[in-house]
């Protein structure tokens, strides 16, 4: 049953950090693909009418965590309280500007929020790569299952560490670049013209950087947690993510080089959900680690919740994620394709 | 410490009320599109049709703001309220996950087809899609009413061994009697501000001489569904609420009404100023026996006191809750009296002549939005000093890790970001009801071609 539910909330994540990747992505890289006005409005219609449907998947993650690991959440999200707000900022902004920013077609209008859109959409890559470093590298839990976390302590990943030390803000920075590449595949699937040549020049640069610092981020992760390695030969599912990132790489390259757009696209969501897979499984069944004491440590067999309450949800979970698919497929089946014209339907008076 | 639980409370309640401006037009304007795209599928009538487009939009830039406010709600149970979210999540975490699993999905994938995609989806599919998100929004607002009837009226758990509670019976938690009538009366009042405000834009078109045909439709559908809307919400939602209070919550009804010593024959106030250190209301004005007879059915009922319950279990803010509870009912009452007069003058035919109440009508919009949050006030108010009603004890349900200097930061954050988008909000409402329910083809409307 806790196993279920672990894989159940590692699968939503992997859901948020796929999809709404493209979206911010994509959005990151508007002024570098997109140079013109009508361009940089391309760039939105590409992301699509799903957006906030891609960016449910975080909130649902927080509400099944809420329901399946309730100690896990309330220790975590108070520990990680500044880091969190920044989080919900940069989601509010960035869907505002998303919405609003068509309404008006004005120069300066159009400026303003393109700029709010792209730096929300940078900072929401950082913000989910730390946060994913975090959760690889530990927090420091005390004894009584708490932490709170400082932005920054001395930059080191062990000890009484903060939210950026030299291993997060890695693992940062390779979120990023890899949301960014991942984010060109997607405009290359979904725009034609400059975006599209653009999007793809961009790709192929950004991708074998991305092979660069997963190959560093590997390295350091081996020095921060090493015993994360040496628990990963009996965990049959690790070594599966580990064929999902190299099949997925494969992909991506052959995907790109042989215009074969929908396969590189393919590619980079195997690669993302190989990388998850692999975390997800190696770091098992410790939830949050402790930088302190590994004793201190958060275990997802003893952080469950209790009762039948599980048993309830596994019920229904099911049943709504059907419908969610459901949903998402009648309204995209309307947006398969390319955009083509050069401007938006958002309707400017 | 106590100035994390100060901080934390403030921010809730602000993020919250903020938040809650929206997601109250969402619910109520959402079945008043549906009933004008149904028309104009039934009829091929355009009136219906771009009046349906005209509030699809106004409704997709509420709906934005009420998406993004929404957001931080969630996830503020577990920042800021980490003992109460470790505490309860066995039982809240239920409907806070299906809210997110059964109604978030359904909006988000169907509100940008809504609001942009009606030419690519047909007639057929976007009026299904609108019915979804009408959907969405009231599924979502049962399971967020269900997670606060938990805290107002707590069944369905048991305690475990550690002192945390526990899910007992999932259908009598999801069931709650409370959260069938809090529901009810919500989404009554809902429809009182989505009546209300299609009125007011209604009666400036009117009075402007603008668009006559929708500002005919816009009064009608407008009334009609205010005066029903008005009528259920005191009667019998309210009424039923009331007593839900007077029978569970004794001491929060003692304190909504500034019933300071228990007795029979009790009267209830109408006006008057709350002096709680001398334990009476000044200045006031009242009906005699009618408080017994509104809880309990009869005229002389014993109705409980404020001094039958220990000081510790009183309200923290009396005189907040006592005010927030009147406005909330004389505003409620003014409406109805708004809406006949408003429904006697149509009946008549001379709605659209009648300038003064036109003018009356126009106004009246912002009222359902500071009578529906004096009714959440009272609500949550009235629950204190406890987050779970006589279970947990709202100090104890903080994030005690989190310092107040912490809170208070993201307070300021909060209240600068919110400034903006209300300031945003304005301005893009009042372009689109400057601009009008024009055809779209008329204003040479541009598409993304998906072919």
């Amino acid at each position: 049953m806790i196993e279920t539910w672990y894989a159940i909330l590692s699968f939503m994540l992997v859901m948020f950090i796929v999809l709404e990747g493209f979206d911010i992505g994509a959005g990151m890289l508007q002024h570098i693909v997109g140079k013109t006005e009508a361009e940089r409005r391309l760039v939105i219609a590409a992301i699509g009418p799903l957006w906030s449907w891609h960016e449910v998947w975080l909130v649902s993650f927080g509400g099944v965590l809420f329901v399946a690991f309730p100690t896990i959440l309330a220790s975590a999200f108070a520990g990680f309280y500044l880091a969190f707000f920044l989080l919900l900022w940069s989601l509010i902004l960035r869907g505002i500007s998303l919405e609003v920013s068509g309404h008006i077609a004005e120069p300066m209008w159009r400026t303003a929020w393109n700029f709010i859109f792209v730096a929300s959409n940078l900072l929401l890559a950082i913000l989910i790569g730390a946060a994913l470093g975090n959760v690889v590298r530990g927090v420091p839990l005390n004894a009584d299952g708490k932490f709170s976390l400082a932005f920054f302590t001395n930059f080191s990943p062990y000890g009484n560490v903060g939210i950026l030390d030299w291993f997060t803000v890695s693992v940062a920075v390779f979120m990023l670049v890899t949301f960014a590449a991942h984010g060109a595949n997607a405009l290359i699937l979904k725009t034609e013209g400059p975006v599209h040549d653009r999007s793809l020049r961009l790709a192929r640069r950004l991708w074998k950087i991305v092979l660069l610092l997963l190959a560093i981020i590997t390295f350091e992760t081996w020095r921060v947690r090493p015993e994360l390695f040496s628990g990963m030969s009996p965990k049959p599912i690790a070594w599966i993510g580990l064929v999902f990132v190299i099949v997925g790489a494969v992909a991506i390259f052959t995907g790109l080089h042989g215009k074969r757009e929908l396969r590189a696209v393919i590619g980079s969501s195997l690669f993302i959900t190989g990388l998850m897979i692999a975390g997800a499984a190696s770091v098992f069944p410790i939830m949050l680690h402790s930088t302190l004491a590994p004793e201190n440590s958060l275990s997802a067999y003893q952080n469950a919740a209790a009762g039948h309450g599980l048993v309830i949800a596994l019920v229904w979970w099911p049943i709504a994620f059907i419908l969610a698919v459901g949903y998402a497929l009648f309204i995209y089946r309307y947006y398969i394709g390319k955009v083509k014209a050069a401007e938006d339907n958002q309707n400017p008076y | 410490m106590a100035d994390t639980i100060f901080w934390s409370r403030l921010q809730f309640g602000f993020t919250i009320t903020y938040h809650y401006l929206f997601p109250q037009l969402t619910m109520g304007l959402a079945w008043i599109i549906v009933y004008f795209k149904w028309k104009h599928l039934r009829t091929g009538d355009e009136t219906f049709g771009n009046a349906a487009r005209f509030w699809a939009r106004i409704f997709g830039i509420n709906f934005a703001v009420g998406v993004v406010t929404g957001i931080p709600m969630e996830f503020q149970f577990g920042t800021n309220w980490a003992a109460f979210s470790k505490f309860s999540g066995n039982i809240i975490g239920q409907t806070l996950a299906m809210e997110g699993m059964f109604a978030f999905f359904l909006e988000s994938a169907l509100i940008g087809a809504v609001v942009w995609g009606e030419k690519r989806l047909g007639p057929r599919n976007h009026f299904l899609a609108t019915v979804g998100v009408a959907l969405g929004s009231w599924l979502s607002g049962y399971f967020i009413l269900t997670t606060n009837a938990f805290m107002q009226h707590p069944v369905g758990y048991s305690t475990a061994a550690d002192g945390s509670l526990r899910l007992g019976s999932f259908s009598s938690f999801l069931l709650n009697p409370w959260a069938m009538i809090l529901f009810l009366h919500n989404q009554c009042a809902a429809l009182i501000t989505g009546s209300f405000v299609v009125t007011a834009v209604g009666a400036l078109y009117a009075l402007r001489g603008k668009f006559a045909e929708q500002a005919s439709l816009f009064l009608k559908t407008g009334t009609l569904v205010g005066l029903i809307s008005c009528a259920l919400v005191a009667f019998p939602t309210g009424d039923q609420q009331a007593k839900m209070v007077a029978k569970h919550q004794p001491v929060s009804l003692a304190a909504m009404e500034g019933h300071f010593h228990g007795g029979t024959n009790v009267e209830l106030n109408f006006i008057g100023q709350p002096n709680v250190s001398a334990e009476r209301i000044d200045n006031r004005i009242y009906m005699p026996y009618a408080l017994s007879f509104l809880a309990f059915g009869h005229l002389h009922a014993k109705v409980q006191g404020l001094d039958d319950f220990p000081k510790d279990e009183w309200p923290t803010n009396i005189e907040l809750l006592y005010y927030a509870f009147h406005v909330m009912a004389g505003l409620g009452t003014i409406f109805i009296l708004l809406m006949v007069l408003a429904n006697f003058q149509r009946w008549r035919g001379r709605l659209e002549k009648s300038r003064g109440l036109l003018w009356a009508l126009m106004l009246a919009f912002p009222f359902p939005y500071i009578a529906t949050t004096a009714g959440w006030m009272t609500a949550e108010l009235g629950r204190q000093p406890w987050i779970i009603f006589h279970i947990l004890r709202t100090g104890q349900g903080v994030s005690d890790v989190v310092s107040g200097g912490n809170v208070l930061f993201t307070l300021i954050g909060f209240t600068g970001l919110y400034f903006v988008l209300g300031v945003l909000f304005l301005f893009l409402v009042a372009r689109e009801i400057a601009h009008g329910p024009q055809s779209i083809s008329a204003n040479g409307k541009l598409e993304v071609s998906h072919d």
